[in-house]
């Protein structure tokens, strides 16, 4: 985690720590984090060697019918 | 086969059938039709005749302005009868043309409506196991036993699932996983949405062992109790690659049904936005879930309840409901069918936004089960077709792990074997068809045999 905000220019408060890193596909060394919207904003503006911001949309369990 | 028979009698008649103030009866308008069986109970129906509105107008084409004649001397009768199965072909041939017999029509069973939510059950769980064949999966040998079976969703309550079920259930507790901040304990969560897959997943695969991810259950400003982030679902994958990764590989197994999705596009960047999920299999969760698929997991996703019949009332999406993993190539996508293999009006149809092939088969659902919502209320939503079905894949890897069979294999293997449904061949509403089991039995043996 330390190495991402570093590279990525980000602090603790522009991640959600309890989240981390998550490995994507291990076998091609991609990382996932979640971060704030002013940090995406940032990272989106900054030109920084990362893929993104994606959505992290809702999800609901599909049952019972409403 | 039961048939209509259309037939132009006399005018007369024809004048006394259409005269709302006299019945006529099967027996005035026919003395019978030969290898037909008439229904006497059926009264004469008069039917008017197209003709065309313009005088010079084409007398047999119906793509053009029609009025519709009931005058005597050309609208026609129509009966309801019977032909042998095995005469259907001779007689719709040569029984026009005779005893005033203008044609023969098929007379299809027609629904009187699909199963909705709200709906009380349709059968029961012991109906499900019947349907499913779980003896005959029991004397094969797939029971589940040694299979990992994840749960993504509310949390199991173990103790409720088996005493429902009137046996003991495994929760694998070290292998279970939980979002950052969920309270609580792996099979020790409060009775919902997760326990009902639970205990439908268990059907065909009794001694599976669980492993519990209360994905949905993830806290965040403005959340309600029971909904989750994608993110959420994320982290919960990675973990199952450990999970995955850390098993023998010539015993590799690991089934993961996945009973949500998202309702909304308004949680999402629009299709077409680089950052957008549902329509995007660069996303990283799409990413995630073909890696694992890879890796040699089965993935089973819920088609969603967003059918044309009767959507849940959070559908949003204004067509295509099946979106991001639920439509993933990679994944098992399924819809829901009552016991008797009627299509629940509820069951997402195709095409989907990753895969156009989506459902790729169905599963049963709406069936008095778990009583996780109370006694009176069923397992329904493809949120129980799909751990119905991912218990019955659970069952065959017992025998047959990753590496006898890989994930892309047994999902052919359950789309070539499904007993088709509605029209011929792959079709929206029913995927490549309902679960048979027996053709999966059949399949499996055949294949042993040739590998031996």
């Amino acid at each position: 985690m330390e190495t991402a905000l570093r590279r990525l220019a980000l602090t603790k408060e522009d991640v959600d720590t309890g989240y981390g890193l998550v490995p994507l596909d291990p076998d091609k060394g991609v990382f996932g984090m979640r971060v704030t919207p002013q940090a995406a904003q940032r990272l989106t503006e900054g030109g920084h060697d990362f893929d993104g911001p994606w959505s992290d949309p809702r999800i609901e369990p599909f049952g019972p019918p409403r | 086969m039961r048939v209509l028979i259309q037939l132009r009698p006399s005018p007369d008649l024809v004048a006394a059938v259409a005269d709302p103030s006299m019945t006529a009866t099967t027996s005035d308008v026919s003395d019978g039709l030969p290898g037909v069986v008439l229904d006497q109970s059926f009264t004469p129906v008069a039917v008017p005749r197209p003709v065309p509105a313009s005088p010079t107008g084409d007398p047999l084409s119906l793509n053009q302005p029609l009025v519709y004649s009931m005058a005597p001397d050309q609208a026609s009768v129509v009966l309801r009868g019977e032909v042998s199965d095995d005469e259907v072909n001779v007689r719709m041939s040569l029984l026009p043309g005779r005893r005033d017999v203008v044609a023969v029509y098929a007379d299809p069973v027609i629904e009187t409506s699909l199963t909705c939510g709200g709906d009380p059950p349709v059968g029961d769980w012991r109906d499900v196991e019947r349907l499913m064949r779980v003896a005959e999966l029991r004397a094969e040998g797939l029971d589940g036993s040694g299979v990992t079976l994840a749960v993504t969703d509310t949390g199991i309550n173990a103790a409720h699932v088996a005493r429902q079920l009137g046996r003991a259930t495994t929760v694998d507790r070290d292998r279970s996983w939980s979002p950052d901040g969920v309270p609580g304990q792996p099979g020790e969560f409060a009775v919902d949405h997760g326990t009902m897959c639970a205990f439908d997943a268990l059907i065909a695969a009794p001694r599976a062992s669980l492993i519990d991810i209360p994905v949905l259950l993830s806290e965040r400003p403005g959340g309600s109790a029971l909904d989750g982030l994608l993110s959420d679902a994320v982290a919960a994958f990675a973990h199952l690659r450990t999970v995955l990764d850390a098993q023998p590989a010539a015993t590799r197994s690991l089934v993961v049904s996945n009973s949500w999705g998202s309702f909304s596009p308004r949680w999402d960047f629009p299709p077409g936005h680089p950052g957008n999920y549902s329509d995007n299999p660069a996303h990283p969760f799409n990413l995630i879930v073909g890696s694992l698929a890879e890796a040699g997991a089965d993935l089973l996703f819920a088609a969603g309840n967003c059918g044309r019949d009767c959507p849940d009332g959070r559908c949003a999406y204004p067509d295509r409901p099946i979106t991001g993993a639920n439509s993933h190539a990679k994944v098992l996508s399924v819809g829901g069918v009552d016991v008797n293999g009627h299509r629940v009006g509820y069951s997402s149809q195709g095409p989907g936004r990753l895969t156009a092939r989506k459902p790729d088969i169905c599963a049963y659902t709406h069936f008095a089960g778990s009583c996780a919502f109370g006694a009176d209320s069923p397992d329904s939503g493809t949120s129980a077709a799909c751990p119905v079905a991912a218990g019955l894949v659970a069952a065959i890897r017992t025998q047959w792990p990753a590496s006898r069979l890989s994930p892309g294999q047994l999902r052919t293997l359950l789309r070539r074997s499904a007993d088709d449904r509605g029209e011929l061949g792959y079709d929206y509403d029913y995927g490549y068809g309902i679960v048979d089991v027996a053709g999966i039995i059949g399949a499996l043996r055949s294949r042993a045999d040739r590998a031996a």
